[in-house]
């Protein structure tokens, strides 16, 4: 027995080389179990169970890359959890996850899904293709559906990066079971989704320019905009909170990496910009 | 055999001397502190050299490829799971060595009826803050040097490896002549070479031979450098994301050194 940080003997010893971290969880046992079909928990005594879910969030391409956002809200049931979630998390130094659905599990998939991509450069000594990483929260959302029978752990990601190939922004979404889809414009999921969608596919179509022409200040803006209106009518999503100062979480990639909007600026240019 | 202690510690012996002989013609590798972080240093024919552990954690190493490769996939494997079911901060390059790999070298080393690793390994971990680097030197029977700062001995910023223990004194006694912290990267990569070339030479001197001067280290360094690619990595302080690992490239290495 070789003692070490997590005491079972590491799989490069024993079966080889691993280049998949996620089996590397399992051998160690780190890896989340989903609930035995059958065990459903729906009622905590009286009361039905609401896991906590975080909505809204979206992503479009905009002239120097793609905008990523989410608005700050988690939600289980009726009750607001959280008013600071931060729903749009750095994977890599040109991919950016967001998430809707249920925190804890689209927070672990993020860590496994950034130590996937460190673990598999480390090991095969070459980056990771985009179609690897696409494919690699592909598998884990199919890893999932476990806790998504069970009602538990429902996550529905928007996958963004920067094809350093192709020198173009990427966007992709995913349904629950893991099939991906690549957006050509714009795309957003969440409770608070059906409006965001109507104000991009709105902007993108009649506006003065469609959103690939946006220059980076007229896209944060819309941004907030958006989720601003999905807050008017679904109450799971926050929106832009003036009074707290709560704003969204607005993140760019473009050729030369990730940017994060500050809060001041955000403020800013959402208060210059209001119709009274 | 296990009965009788005598042939034990023979064997032992034997499997040593074997070892050493095994990793004897491995060429050098340089690991020093400088400016803006760590850097790792080599000049190889085959295969890459040096590698990245985890977020500030490199290392260099010589042997048999394939233990090489399990131990570096050990290592990683090992960086990463705690990384993950912790934080990246409780990595540490001490305890990856002190807890889990150098036991491990130990008993491949002494179970004679099992093969050991033909590998000596250096890793190299960037301090965090203002806390020192940390270079380890890691031997095929578990045994661990680090570059000092406690139990009475002098920190040193370095740490170098080669297939011979004089080959490593004279490259540490090199190393010793300049003080090479504050550096730029150019620099550092040219005390790297020079240091590694004074390695090279010893490999083919006898053990008691003295220190070659700087004018044969150039030329020596100027003909390996023609029929060898160069291999150079940095750990870097103001990296923009918490892996600081960053290689060289080729030609950025050649043009500082040349």
């Amino acid at each position: 027995m070789i003692p070490h940080f997590s005491t079972q003997i590491p799989a490069a010893l024993t079966v080889g080389a691993p280049t998949d971290f996620a089996a590397v969880l399992r051998h160690h046992g780190l890896a989340p179990q989903p609930p035995e079909i059958g065990s459903r928990q729906s009622q905590i005594g009286d009361q039905p169970f609401a896991p906590t879910h975080a909505t809204t969030i979206l992503a479009f391409k905009f002239a120097d890359g793609v905008l990523v956002a989410g608005d700050r809200r988690a939600t289980a049931g009726n009750t607001i959890m959280y008013d600071r979630a931060d729903k749009v998390l750095e994977i890599d130094r040109h991919s950016l996850m967001a998430i809707a659905g249920v925190p804890a599990t689209a927070w672990e998939m993020a860590r496994v899904l950034e130590h996937s991509f460190h673990f598999f450069r480390r090991t095969q000594l070459a980056e990771m293709s985009l179609e690897g990483k696409v494919r690699a929260l592909s598998k884990l959302l199919r890893d999932n559906l476990g806790f998504v029978l069970q009602g538990v752990g429902v996550v529905v990601p928007i996958f963004a990066t920067f094809d350093a190939a192709a020198k173009i922004p990427r966007v992709y979404f995913y349904d629950p079971m893991g099939a991906q889809f690549e957006a050509a414009d714009f795309a957003a999921t969440g409770s608070g989704s059906p409006a965001v969608r109507a104000v991009l596919h709105y902007e993108n179509s009649y506006a003065r320019k469609p959103l690939r022409k946006l220059k980076g200040s007229e896209a944060v803006l819309l941004a907030l905009r958006a989720l601003d209106t999905a807050a008017e009518s679904d109450s799971a999503t926050g929106g832009v909170d003036r009074h707290a100062r709560v704003f969204p979480i607005v993140k760019m990639i473009t050729a030369r990496g990730i940017e994060t909007l500050p809060d001041a600026k955000l403020a800013k240019l959402y208060k210059a910009n209001l119709a009274n | 055999m296990h009965e009788e202690p005598f042939r034990w510690v023979e064997a032992i012996a034997n499997r040593r001397e074997y070892i050493e002989d095994q990793l004897a013609p491995g060429s050098p590798i340089v690991a020093l502190g400088f400016r803006d972080g760590v850097l790792l240093f080599t000049l190889s024919r085959e295969r890459q050299k040096i590698f990245e552990i985890y977020d500030r954690i490199g290392l260099g190493g010589i042997g048999h490829p394939g233990d090489l490769e399990r131990l570096r996939l050990t290592a990683i494997e090992l960086a990463s799971t705690e990384g993950f079911a912790r934080s990246a901060d409780d990595v540490a390059l001490r305890r990856l060595a002190n807890y889990s790999l150098s036991p491990a070298l130990k008993a491949a080393f002494e179970q004679i009826y099992g093969p050991p690793f033909l590998a000596r390994l250096l890793f190299a971990e960037l301090g965090r803050g203002d806390a020192p680097n940390l270079f380890l030197r890691l031997d095929y029977d578990g045994s661990i040097r680090t570059n000092g700062g406690g139990f009475g001995r002098a920190f040193e910023d370095f740490g170098v490896i080669a297939g011979k223990q004089h080959a490593i004194a004279q490259m540490e006694a090199a190393m010793r002549e300049h003080a090479h912290s504050a550096l730029n990267l150019a620099d550092a990569l040219r005390l790297a070479a020079r240091t590694w070339s004074t390695g090279h030479l010893a490999l083919s001197a006898d053990s008691d031979a003295a220190a070659p001067d700087a004018s044969r280290v150039a030329a020596h360094l100027r003909e390996h450098l023609a029929n060898a690619s160069v291999e150079a990595a940095v750990l870097e302080k103001d990296a923009p994301l918490p892996a600081t690992y960053r290689a060289l490239a080729e030609d950025e290495v050649r043009s500082a050194i040349t």
